[in-house]
């Protein structure tokens, strides 16, 4: 056992923050607050991923045949960090490089390995993920929308809901019903669908939380080839299953956090706060929670380093990673006071981006359930 | 970078465990506590005996090792100041001490402190320094306490006694004391936990294992997130050699961690779990006691909050 980052890694982290201080434009911080969906943080995306594609870096954890370079975990956890803490000017991009491209290189086919994989490695795409529906969400393996094979088509009818990036996106990955009489996570495939497809129409969902952060995508006899489905038919549970280990810790919340609880120090600082002992104790808690939460998803990161199997200590980072995110939210809020009621605020900004922190990607009491079980062998109901 | 143990290490934690479940364990801690209290000299003997008093000094060896051990006789409830001489006194000095050991600031004289009826000798901070006071008799007498350990409050003043370790001394032995707390509370906590889950995996009411129901299972997993992140804080503080602001995070966040885990536990255990036969007291006072220790998480913050960002009151 030990906590120490090699000279290499070091370096590269030094070096991918000095790439950021000569990539990211003067009014970066601005950008950001808006969140990786909005449409200036969607289309800087496509030249900050391109930027890092030049360098190497941009899926440098994948096989070398797909465009990577092999780096191990810890390699990519250092760019997660550095990006997420200042926002993520990957923008969506950081869910192809993190679990959509892996997903395909584990179940693909050639062709489908050969044409998404560049686009991604490259930074030249960006994707949405059609999970959730309006009667499926923490409960997605009730999901309706449905695939009928029609000779070597399937067409594709029923609905998403919460669909972040759908507005931007040229594909989706998509999980439908393929086996209509089937139940639960059986009879479900995953299918990867061009956005231009006729009979798909995205809806904008207003929301508090970012700007076009959720939509709504209808799916009217949308008429795909089946060479789209990803992996075999009606097997689609494990192909999301494996994606979702990548993505429940894809997203360095924990280093967002800490960065933000950073700022409000220096904020307290300028406004005379930070002698008030009660402040000084709540940054502290803070400060500790943000720890926790690190530690806890490196954790994950060296099991994968390992090569180990995915296992719930996935599920405690994650929890850890949410509640860092979503305390230090909450504590701006408190110690900076009614200011933050106005719009594009610090302590605004920062709330309405971790208040989702709870429920996207999966509520938190679902991984409460998954830790109950799978790591205290509590039973079921 | 790399969170799983070495060979070594798995072999230190195997034989630690074996060695405690001869020599430790809650029933044990009640029997002593019933014979009138007292240090478990049996089991700091089979600690020594193993090599494991001073392994933090040992080659290839250091204060992860000793925290890890710390760990383990902390789940089983070992009534002994494991902390203060394989952490503390080790990582503070190269003397070799007469044990047991007590901890404790000039702050603390006239209240409880863990072991200082028992101990031999003192480690005993205040402005000067730190001072390594071998203890004799009238210096201490015992106070009756249900928090889990012996208790003992310190009557002499100590002025002019024992070895001064020199400046920086200070500083150091607070930061040690905060990793043999953080991990003390990671131990206790632990089982604390393991005993709840296990109870209510087996009792019945309403026709089903209490431990089925979402209400409760939540609970336990948040206390388990608590506990994971406190076990990690402290294992990298550890490795990293106890830097100052590294234990104050592991000291804060477990301090913390542990009100929370003492109050959940006995919550979910019922009735049972206040009554002397059955174990979770062992751990929950214990957690009371170890979480106010050293200025308590309010504290640790404080500490955490000046190495972090230079912030103190009078700034």
């Amino acid at each position: 056992m030990e906590f120490d980052w090699s000279a290499e890694d070091e370096e590269h982290r030094r070096e991918f923050r000095e790439f950021l201080a000569a990539v990211l434009p003067g009014d970066w911080e601005e950008i950001a607050q808006h969140g990786p969906g909005s449409d200036a943080q969607a289309a800087f995306s496509y030249e900050f991923c391109a930027r890092m594609a030049e360098r190497g870096w941009l899926t440098q954890h994948w096989p070398t045949e797909y465009g990577g370079k092999d780096a191990d975990p810890w390699r990519h956890s250092i760019i997660g960090e550095e990006c997420w803490a200042i926002g993520e000017p990957r923008g969506p991009q950081y869910m192809n490089v993190n679990w959509i491209g892996p997903a395909i290189m584990r179940f693909g086919t050639d062709e489908q390995k050969r044409h998404h994989l560049p686009l991604i490695s490259q930074g030249k795409v960006l994707w949405c993920q059609g999970f959730s529906e309006p009667d499926a969400g923490s409960d997605l393996a009730a999901l309706r929308t449905r695939a009928t094979r029609d000779g070597d088509d399937y067409v594709i009818d029923g609905s998403k809901i919460w669909t972040s990036y759908a507005n931007h996106a040229r594909y989706i990955i998509l999980l439908v019903r393929t086996d209509p009489a089937s139940k639960r996570t059986r009879g479900i495939s995953v299918l990867l669908v061009p956005m231009s497809t006729p009979g798909i129409e995205v809806r904008e969902i207003p929301s508090v939380v970012g700007d076009r952060y959720f939509h709504e995508v209808f799916f009217t006899a949308a008429r795909v080839p089946v060479s789209c489905r990803l992996g075999e038919e009606n097997a689609g549970w494990d192909v999301v299953s494996y994606a979702l280990q990548f993505e429940r810790v894809g997203a360095a919340r924990y280093a967002r956090a800490a960065r933000t609880l950073d700022r409000l120090v220096a904020i307290c600082r300028e406004r005379g706060l930070t002698r008030d002992p009660l402040v000084i104790d709540r940054l502290a808690e803070a400060r500790a929670i943000c720890e926790a939460a690190r530690l806890l998803n490196w954790r994950v990161i060296d099991q994968r380093a390992h090569g180990s199997p995915p296992t719930a200590d996935t599920q405690l980072a994650r929890v850890a990673g949410t509640n860092a995110d979503r305390h230090v939210g909450e504590l701006a809020l408190e110690i900076l006071g009614p200011e933050a009621m106005e719009s594009g605020t610090f302590a605004d900004a920062n709330f309405r981006l971790a208040m989702t922190a709870g429920v996207a990607v999966g509520a938190t009491e679902i991984q409460l359930n998954l830790i109950a079980s799978r790591v205290l062998g509590l039973p079921n109901e | 970078m790399d969170f799983e143990l070495s060979d070594d290490q798995r072999a230190v934690v195997d034989a630690v465990l074996a060695l405690c479940v001869r020599h430790a364990g809650p029933k044990r801690a009640v029997e002593l506590r019933n014979a009138g209290g007292g240090c478990d000299a049996a089991l700091l003997e089979a600690l020594a005996a193993g090599g494991y008093a001073d392994i933090a000094r040992q080659e290839g060896m250091g204060l992860l090792e000793a925290t890890l051990v710390a760990e383990v006789v902390s789940r089983h409830a070992g009534v002994v100041p494991y902390g203060a001489q394989a952490i503390v006194a080790a990582g503070l000095t190269d003397q070799p001490l007469v044990g047991p050991v007590a901890l404790a600031h000039d702050w603390d004289l006239g209240e409880p402190v863990r072991f200082a009826a028992h101990a031999r000798t003192l480690i005993f901070g205040d402005d000067d320094g730190v001072r390594l006071i071998p203890l004799a008799a009238g210096d201490a007498e015992p106070v009756r306490s249900d928090f889990g350990y012996p208790m003992g409050r310190l009557v002499s003043d100590f002025a002019g006694r024992g070895a001064d370790l020199g400046a920086g001394a200070h500083a150091r032995l607070a930061s040690l004391w905060r990793l043999a707390l953080a991990i003390e509370i990671v131990g206790a906590m632990d089982a604390a936990l393991s005993t709840t889950v296990d109870y209510l995996k087996v009792r019945k009411q309403f026709g089903r294992t209490i431990g089925s129901f979402q209400a409760v299972q939540h609970r336990l997993a948040e206390c388990k997130v608590l506990i994971e992140g406190a076990r990690w804080l402290a294992f990298e503080a550890a490795h990293k050699g106890a830097p100052a602001e590294g234990t104050a995070t592991a000291a804060a966040y477990a301090a913390a961690a542990a009100t929370r885990v003492a109050r959940e536990t006995h919550q979910l255990s019922g009735a049972i779990g206040f009554t002397r036969e059955y174990d979770l007291h062992v751990w929950t006072l214990r957690l009371q006691a170890l979480s106010l220790e050293l200025g308590g998480v309010s504290g640790h913050r404080r500490v955490l909050a000046a190495l972090r960002w230079g912030l103190d009151t009078d700034s």
